[in-house]
């Protein structure tokens, strides 16, 4: 449309030129081809007071080459370390050596060091809370007796080409199928359980577990079959305050993970009725849990309510539950068993540990503030005296497809 | 004679004060930052919300009280020319303040949240001259803008607050008030601050298609966005626990809490569309109101010459009222909730003794004679 008068030409020319120079994009603008994906970031501190980072960032072209169908004997990532005065120097010092700009929106895992987890991790996850590229979803996980930079640089999963991917993958197994890791362990979780009065931060433990120390070594080859070192999750880390101080093991972690409502899934084993020596598998259904805290006399009991359900998985020895029905019930008794064995563990190596994992003192101040208010100084004193009280109500629901095992002749 | 022309709707009204309101919801959200007690936060809001029918319908009574005038007309009736005038140009400064930290907060989340290298007055500049547009153009224009897009907003933040319910746990909310009131008096102070900027509906009053409409539109306002921000908080306690109360940027935050099945994620562009949309719309309205006003007060024909001058004053202020994203904070921490309400409450309630004394002492037929005499 022509411009009828000349203010109005010198407005339409004002306005597209202005409109023009938005049209540009931005100062911060980065193309995918400069970004180095990082998929994985472990933290150490290394002697001499500097912070140590190890990233995985993905190799696009190995990847791609890899889904084209021919095998890629390239592995498809990484692993690249720097080390700084502060984490955000570090992260920064990889630019000396990588060629594309580590980016770290896709970065799933924050893995700690065991030795820089107990010296505090407060520093380090400040960075992670604070930048605008990284995510608060993020799961904090530790290594045991290891540093992190031994785990990003060795540990690899079969069937994944990303550690990330695999690590990923084992976490979901563990947490839906055994129950025996934390379940929301990430940055934001884990930056809470810092703040809130009354509870202490856990994370995932990780295990390094040497595969097959006999094959040849290929340095930057990743064939099949032959990854050497792998890890295990599940067990948690258990902190008090910002800092490591001591490991629950996956039975333990499930004892948590039923006070604190969080089991999904996972077998109870328990002895077969009327059968000596023969063992029963039952497989957790659901969970659920409620923690009643209240002082008396000074004390302060908590009480604690699961209720479980669980399917006949597995019978050893012989027995046809048509015939002797009440060995129903008596299965039911010993999940509760098995169930109580599990959680008292969990309790005890936490009150050894000094650790308020579970939230006692927390879920006593969302119930009682005042006397919480009253207890909160010495809870460190108060915690390994607590009494727990377990109403466990424990339900079998079904048996499966058969009746009683197959009997031999 | 009328310096503006266009008249807009009831529901335009409600769309341009939930704007308002919204904007310091999604962007910073002074309510909660450096909270003592953050799970009582949505006390405050809640609170706060009531609260602020009573100052609110005080401005919508004044309103009525004289149809056919702004604010700015009837305190030179109210409190003679000069003092009037005085209150004239100490509104148009709140108002124009207002549009300067709104235009840093656009510009400062912009920096923070994505692209820390670009200078901040790209950002501002870009807003402040598209408002300038939307303002010069009308209130009508304006109010169409706030009617489309508040559902926009709306929708996004209602998805922002939804989408990360595998993270919500509502026990954070708990335990209720154990310290006590005090800590939650500053926050419900902080939440009255800013629904008190309802006072620019005194500009808004004489253009409205139905004056009756005013008192609704305005508590329909008050109550629409005062739920959302209650919900808000809500769901900030939920997902963040204790750590809100260290949240620059808490919708921001809270978008990036989003996971959903591992494919959807990364949704930041929605509270981002939230703030751009709001800051665009809610300054314009504070451009066309600052406006005029000042046409009014300097007795001006028309008020659209004023617009960018007054633009380019509020991106002025922008840059120079604040050094950093700190200053901001501290801004809205120990200036903004006195100033505000020193301001609104301040003119508010004078302006309505004013009338009370003056429709006493004349029985009311100097007032109304005046009136008819400006028409």
């Amino acid at each position: 449309m022509p411009p009828k008068s000349l203010s109005k030409f010198i407005n339409f020319i004002f306005i597209t030129a202005f409109l023009a120079s938005t049209l540009t994009g931005c100062w911060n603008r980065r193309e995918l081809d400069t970004l180095g994906f990082v998929t994985a970031l472990g933290v150490d501190r290394t002697g001499e007071d500097k912070i140590e980072i190890t990233v995985h960032i993905a190799k696009p072209f190995a990847i791609a080459r890899a889904t084209e169908g021919s095998v890629s004997p390239e592995k498809s990532f990484w692993v690249v370390s720097s080390t700084g005065s502060t984490a955000f120097e570090a992260i920064r010092n990889l630019l000396l050596q990588s060629p594309r700009r580590p980016f770290y929106a896709h970065n799933r895992f924050i893995v700690i060091g065991e030795e820089c987890a107990r010296t505090g991790v407060k520093e380090i996850l400040d960075l992670f809370a604070r930048d605008g590229e990284a995510r608060r979803l993020a799961r904090v996980e530790v290594v045991k007796g290891a540093t992190a930079k031994d785990f990003m640089q060795q540990v690899e999963f079969e069937l994944e080409r990303l550690p990330s991917e695999g690590g990923q993958g084992i976490s979901r197994s563990v947490q839906e199928g055994l129950s025996a890791e934390p379940v929301d362990c990430t940055l934001n979780s884990f930056l809470q359980w810092l703040e809130t009065e009354g509870v202490e931060p856990i994370a995932v433990r990780i295990d390094m577990v040497p595969k097959n120390p006999a094959a040849p070594s290929n340095v930057g080859h990743l064939l099949r079959e032959q990854v050497k070192i792998s890890s295990k999750h599940g067990g948690a880390a258990v902190f008090k305050g910002d800092k490591l101080v001591g490991w629950l093991d996956e039975k333990e972690m499930r004892g948590v993970n039923w006070v604190t409502g969080k089991v999904r899934s996972g077998i109870l084993v328990i002895e077969q009725p009327n059968e000596k020596g023969k063992l029963v598998s039952l497989e957790i259904l659901r969970a659920k849990s409620k923690l009643q805290p209240e002082v008396k006399n000074g004390e302060v009991l908590v009480t604690l309510r699961i209720d479980a359900e669980a399917n006949l998985g597995e019978m050893q020895g012989t027995l046809d539950l048509v015939k002797y029905p009440q060995a129903w019930t008596e299965m039911e008794r010993k999940m509760v068993e098995a169930i109580e064995t599990e959680v008292m563990a969990a309790i005890s190596k936490a009150k050894e540990l000094n650790s308020d994992i579970f939230g006692f003192g927390a879920a006593l101040n969302r119930r009682h503030p005042e006397e919480w208010d009253s207890l909160k100084d010495r809870w460190d004193l108060e915690f390994p005296r607590i009494d727990v009280k377990l109403e466990i109500n424990a339900k079998l629901r079904r048996m499966g497809l058969v009746t009683r095992s197959s009997e031999p002749r | 004679m009328e310096i503006e022309g266009g008249k807009i709707s009831g529901s335009q009204l409600l769309a341009l004060l939930v704007l308002t309101r919204l904007v310091p919801v999604t962007i910073e959200f002074p309510l909660v930052t450096g909270i003592k007690s953050p799970q009582d936060a949505w006390i405050s809001s809640l609170v706060g919300t009531v609260l602020s029918i009573l100052p609110v319908l005080l401005m919508v009574r004044l309103s009525l009280k004289y149809p056919g005038k702004t604010i700015i007309e009837y305190s030179q009736l109210l409190l003679g020319k000069f003092f009037g005038k005085i209150a004239g140009f100490v509104l148009v400064w709140y108002w124009l303040s207002i549009a300067a930290t709104m235009l840093r907060s656009v510009g400062d989340a912009y920096t923070t949240a994505i692209m820390p290298e670009t200078p901040i007055l790209a950002f501002i500049l870009v807003v402040g001259f598209l408002s300038a547009n939307a303002a010069r153009s009308g209130l009508e224009v304006v109010g169409r803008l706030g009617e489309v897009n508040m559902l926009v907003v709306i929708l996004s933040v209602l998805l922002t607050l939804s989408l990360p319910y595998k993270v919500m746990n509502f026990e954070n909310l708990l335990p209720v008030l154990s310290k006590g009131i005090r800590p939650i008096m500053l926050p419900t102070g902080t939440a009255i601050s800013f629904f008190v900027e309802f006072i620019i509906l005194g500009m808004v009053a004489p253009y409205l298609n139905n004056p009756q409409t005013l008192t609704k539109s305005s508590l329909g306002a008050i109550a629409i966005s005062g739920f959302m921000m209650t919900a808000f908080t809500v769901v900030l306690i939920a997902v963040f626990g204790p750590t809100v109360s260290s949240l620059m940027l808490p919708a921001f935050s809270l978008a990036r809490m989003i996971s959903i099945g591992e494919f959807l994620e990364r949704l930041e562009v929605i509270p981002m569309s939230a703030w751009t949309i709001t800051v665009a719309i809610t300054l314009a309205f504070f451009l066309w109101a600052s406006a005029v006003a000042t046409a009014q007060l300097l007795s001006l024909k028309r008020f659209q010459s004023l617009v960018y001058p007054l633009a380019a004053i509020s991106v002025a202020f922008s840059i120079l009222f604040f050094e950093s994203f700190f200053d901001l904070e501290l801004y809205f921490k120990k200036i903004w909730v006195p100033y505000s309400l020193t301001v609104t409450l301040g003119i508010s309630i004078i302006l309505y003794l004013a009338s009370f004394i003056r429709g006493r002492s004349s029985a009311s037929t100097k007032v109304t004679g005046l009136c008819h005499r400006n028409h």
